[in-house]
């Protein structure tokens, strides 16, 4: 039987200084919270979301929406960014209860982009600077992957790769006779039981194809699997179902307590320093409402998503898109395209997708309906997909706002413009052409493009310099010293790669850091 | 009170509640005509005929007068017969006895003949203050009015006496009940008290009907009824006065009729056999299973919607069925109502997480959209949204789906941007549901039960098919081979 994460029952008392609430237990969340309660601190996460053991999860879209953050959000610019089952989680666990597992590395080119071309900016510190912590995750987590990652023959992966499912297997063929090397995906998930501490087993992955409505048995990495027991074995207390709302500030200025809502109350629990884990898009929020930490006037400001451009055909054979881990191939070599006319880059990966998503997609994306579209939807089980993940410039512009509508949670809806720039839609028209050859090389035919946008990333970014950026390097706000912010949203540009790996490391660095760990 | 000849056995009494200026007597000739087994109760409405004005003249006032008298005659089966002006009274004591209040059960039948809908009445302005000023010169202004009056109600001239008895009624209307309908009770909006109404219903309409004929009863007033059906003849707004026998013919037809009505439902949309068995099978969850259980209950064709006006509701279903037509080829295979499902989940406040900032909230940009949508067919085709024909209603979509439009309501864009949501939730409620999986050959929700160890698929093969895995609806194209075979 898988393992569970089992809540600690003990819970600090509102009025204790603890000494750091965490807000959120994703990606961000969760390894800080780990990390602080190894180094013996008392800590306290606060998760807006509800406990979801493995084995509640359900394989049905309908049911998965309960991971989903659905607090409504209000999407504008050219390109309004659909939010809820695209990009956002909830839950114990955050984000990462539903994510893909998907784990490439960053490109340290893609760290550089300002310095190579002049656009887009900087990280504060280069790849190198994240190695140690990206490897430390990908052990902690247990990530498999290749033997031999074409892209970077030095790195190994601590669990052999997951299975191809039929897309991948099509994809690795047509790249093959087109001359693009693919390879088996890094993935968050074990192919072979592993024991986790603090959580039991995580039994071996089964090929299910539904992460994305939660894996039922343990082998997707997520907080839930991994850093968030391990916290609780080192005397973290996780308070899921509460929702915090406002930051309270003693007179000097610094964080003295944070004001949340649990069971329709309001409370407060006291604390020593805060770290903001909840997302690029509710860490800003709750920056904006409380009116902190905005001197730079970047709370907000640009706001990334990833070019998601994906192609879907339909082939002479079954595929099954459910079938298999979804997406178990990759392709690291338009990360910087010979005849590319943008800057930056992608990766390619294959897609398995269940029948509500790609269905959904359809009727929004392809714009079918009437007899056509009923006739396509068919199709379901013939279908075969393909997709990238590409960079997106930071643009002043795209940025997050309060809106004059409230939610559930008394606070503004939060606006999000979003417009693609010319760099995105050139990454997207390029990226077309190439999945459209690779599919036709695969025999595909009825080939149609989604344009599609992922992931919520930016709006408080990190930088050297505290009149234009909100944290520094490390994740300390430049306003407030006790005030950290470890998640999607301190991404300074988007990279090539999917960011949750990246985001992980970030965490036990800014943890480390917070602990003066970190060299000066 | 009118009563035709005495009850026989298990016969149906119908009240009859006549039309502006009419009187009981308005129902001697369909009422003459209807056989044993039938017994009409003409009643005078209140400031009508010999009923006196009440203190005040609403709908309400009228629906109790009618109330009262049901609950004296006590009837055991019974129903009711209106016209125009009495139609909207019809539709508010039906929505009483449906509501199950006290002395009013055993409605079984209701007939609208050129009802005023539950909606404000559409009467051009023009006309409606013309008609507030007569009644106001003296007798022989006031005769002239009547007879103008009942000659533009009817497509052909009535016989002498038929027509010198209804200028009669009009005359002796209490002239204070005459311009309370026209103010108020005409222009009160019962949609939301109306509802969806479950009793069969029969809806007459005059071809030569100005105001009220056929396409004001197919957008106005066949949304309120779950078992309605639509009859037009060649009248013109006073059908009872006009066309007594044929009238009577169609009540008669109407009450001896027993079975299905349209809009019946056919019962839950089911998967075929294997599917459900698939289903029942220990490869799904509990929670999986229960889920699509769930999905798979019958919807009910009186669905009353939370969210959405009936209008609208009645909007979105013609919408989605030309967004998703489903086909019920196989025997016991109805439709997915995704309209009411679609309200329901609205009501729920279930909404998906984000929306695009230009629209107004879920619900209202529903409500909003369809109404324009309406508007669009009003101002370009000329006749109601629900009026056009299925290529009509496409056309207008392709247009909205162009960003091209144009009317009174949300703008191009929004349209444009409703329009996506439209399709996005139509195809999620679609392909949830347990038929379409079937139809789709969806295998996903058997990738785990409730084992100890998961079992999920088998990795060395996921290029075949695993004997329980449902099999692919015929297509183009091969089929995977089956693991083990
Ligand atoms: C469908 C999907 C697939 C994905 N697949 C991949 C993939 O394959 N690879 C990859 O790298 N990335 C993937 N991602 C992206 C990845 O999941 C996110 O980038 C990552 O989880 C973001 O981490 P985070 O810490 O910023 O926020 P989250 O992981 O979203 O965590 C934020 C947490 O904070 C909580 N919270 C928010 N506000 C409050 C508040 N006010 N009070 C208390 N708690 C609060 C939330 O409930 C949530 O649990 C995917 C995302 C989605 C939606
Ligand atoms: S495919 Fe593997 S990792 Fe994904 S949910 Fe299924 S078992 Fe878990």
């Amino acid at each position: 039987m898988t393992g569970i994460l089992s809540l600690p029952e003990r819970r600090f008392a509102d009025e204790e200084v603890v000494d750091v609430v965490v807000v959120g237990t994703g990606a961000g969340g969760a390894p800080v919270l780990a990390r602080l309660a190894a180094a013996g601190l008392r800590v306290v996460a606060l998760e807006a979301g509800a406990p979801g053991p493995p084995r509640d999860h359900a394989a049905d879209e309908t049911e998965a929406t309960e991971l989903y953050w659905l607090a409504e959000r209000l999407a504008g610019g050219t390109t309004p960014q659909p939010m809820g089952a695209n990009n956002s989680g909830t839950g114990v666990g955050g984000s990462l209860l539903h994510w893909g597992a998907f784990v490439p590395r960053p490109d340290a080119r893609d760290l550089r982009l300002r310095t190579e071309t002049g656009r887009g900016r900087d990280w504060p510190f280069g790849l190198d600077a994240l190695l140690p912590y990206l490897r430390e995750v990908e052990e902690a987590i247990q990530v498999s992957g290749p033997r031999n990652y074409p892209w970077d023959p030095s790195r190994r992966y601590p669990q052999p790769p997951v299975a191809r499912n039929q897309a991948a297997d099509a994809m690795a063929r047509a790249c093959d006779s087109l001359g693009i090397r693919a390879t088996d995906a890094p993935a968050a998930l074990v192919t072979r039981d592993t024991e986790q501490p603090g959580f039991g087993t995580r039994e071996s992955c089964i090929h299910c194809g539904a992460c994305h409505q939660g894996c039922r048995n343990g082998s997707k990495a997520g907080g839930d699997t991994t850093f968030l027991p391990a916290a609780v074995l080192d005397g973290a207390e996780i308070r899921p179902n509460c929702m915090v709302t406002g930051i309270e500030r003693d007179a000097l200025g610094r964080v003295s307590a944070v004001i949340y809502r649990e069971d329709g109350r309001e409370r407060r629990q006291r604390c020593a320093a805060l770290f903001l884990c909840a997302g690029a898009v509710e860490t800003p929020r709750l920056l904006l409402h409380a009116g902190l930490c905005n001197g730079s006037g970047q709370v907000g400001r640009n706001y990334m998503a990833h070019v998601a451009t994906q192609v879907w055909g339909t082939v002479d054979r079954e595929i099954r898109p459910n079938k298999g881990y979804p997406s178990s191939l990759i392709s690291e070599d338009m990360v910087r395209p010979a005849d590319a006319d943008f800057v930056g880059g992608y990766l390619v990966q294959s897609l398995g997708i269940m029948p509500v998503t790609w269905a959904n997609q359809v009727a929004r994306g392809r714009g079918l309906w009437g007899r056509g579209l009923t006739d396509y939807l068919a199709q379901y089980n013939r279908v075969i997909g393909i997709g990238i993940n590409g960079d997106c410039l930071p643009y002043e512009e795209n940025r997050l706002t309060l809106s004059d509508e409230l939610d559930e949670s008394g606070m503004p809806k939060p606006l999000i413009s979003f417009s693609a720039g010319e760099n995105e839609q050139r990454i997207h028209a390029h990226a077309e052409r190439v999945l459209s050859r690779i599919w036709e090389e695969a025999g595909a035919s009825d080939l149609w493009t989604l344009t599609r946008y992922a992931h919520t990333i930016g709006t408080c970014r990190m930088g050297p310099d505290g009149d234009d950026a909100v944290v520094d390097g490390r994740g300390r706000s430049f306003e407030i010293d006790n005030l950290w912010i470890c998640d999607n949203s301190v991404f300074p540009s988007a990279l090539s790669a999917n960011p949750a790996l990246t985001i992980m490391a970030l965490g036990l660095r800014s943890a480390d850091a917070f602990l003066g760990r970190l060299p000066a | 009170m009118q009563q035709s000849a005495a009850p026989a056995g298990d016969a149906i009494t119908l009240f009859c509640l006549h039309a502006l200026g009419g009187s009981a007597r308005s129902w001697d000739g369909p009422s003459a005509c209807l056989g044993d087994g039938v017994r009409c109760v003409g009643i005078d409405l209140p400031g009508f005929g010999d009923t006196p004005m009440p203190g005040r003249h609403e709908v309400e006032q009228l629906a109790d007068h009618v109330a009262e008298l049901v609950r004296v005659a006590a009837p055991v089966r019974w129903g009711l017969l209106g016209n125009s002006m009495g139609a909207k009274v019809a539709l508010a004591v039906a929505r009483r006895a449906e509501d199950g209040e006290a002395g009013l059960s055993g409605l079984e039948r209701l007939v609208l003949m050129a009802g005023s809908p539950p909606s404000p009445e559409p009467i051009p302005e023009e006309r409606r203050r013309e008609m507030l000023q007569w009644f106001r010169d003296g007798p022989a202004r006031d005769r002239e009015q009547a007879r103008i009056f009942v000659a533009a109600n009817v497509s052909s001239p009535l016989p002498a006496d038929r027509e010198q008895a209804a200028v009669e009624d009009v005359l002796r209307a209490d002239k204070r009940a005459w311009r309370a309908w026209l103010t108020v009770g005409a222009a009160e909006d019962w949609q939301q008290r109306i509802g969806v109404l479950r009793t069969p219903a029969l809806v007459l309409a005059g071809r030569a009907d100005a105001d009220l004929g056929p396409d004001a009863q197919r957008a106005l007033m066949l949304p309120h009824l779950a078992h309605g059906r639509l009859l037009v003849l060649d009248a013109g707004h006073l059908l009872p006065l006009e066309r007594p026998k044929e009238v009577a013919d169609a009540v008669a037809a109407f009450v001896r009729k027993d079975g299905a009505f349209p809009g019946v439902a056919a019962g839950p949309v089911l998967p075929d056999e294997a599917y459900r068995a698939f289903i029942a099978s220990d490869r799904v969850s509990r929670r999986v299973r229960a889920a699509l259980e769930k999905r798979m209950e019958a919807d009910d064709p009186a669905y009353a919607p939370q969210v959405l006006t009936p209008v609208a509701l009645a909007l979105l279903r013609a919408v989605m069925a030309r967004v998703l037509p489903q086909t019920s080829d196989e025997a016991n295979q109805g439709t997915i109502d995704l309209a009411a499902r679609l309200d329901a989940q609205l009501a729920a406040g279930g909404g998906d997480g984000w929306r695009v900032a230009t629209l107004p909230p879920d619900a209202e940009a529903y409500e909003r959209g369809l109404r324009t949508l309406d508007a669009v067919a009003r101002q370009g085709a000329g006749c109601p949204f629900l009026c056009l024909d299925g290529a009509g209603q496409d056309a207008l979509l392709h247009e909205v789906q162009a960003g091209q439009c144009r009317a009174d309501g949300l703008s191009p864009h929004q349209m444009l941007a409703w329009f996506e949501d439209v399709r996005g939730d139509a195809v999620r409620l679609f392909v949830s549901h347990p038929a379409t999986m079937a139809r789709l050959g969806y295998g996903g929700i058997g990738n785990g039960g409730d084992e100890p160890r998961l079992r999920g698929f088998d990795g060395s093969h996921l290029d075949r098919r695993e004997a329980w895995e449902p099999r692919t609806p015929p297509g183009p194209g091969r089929v995977l081979a089956e693991t083990g075979a």
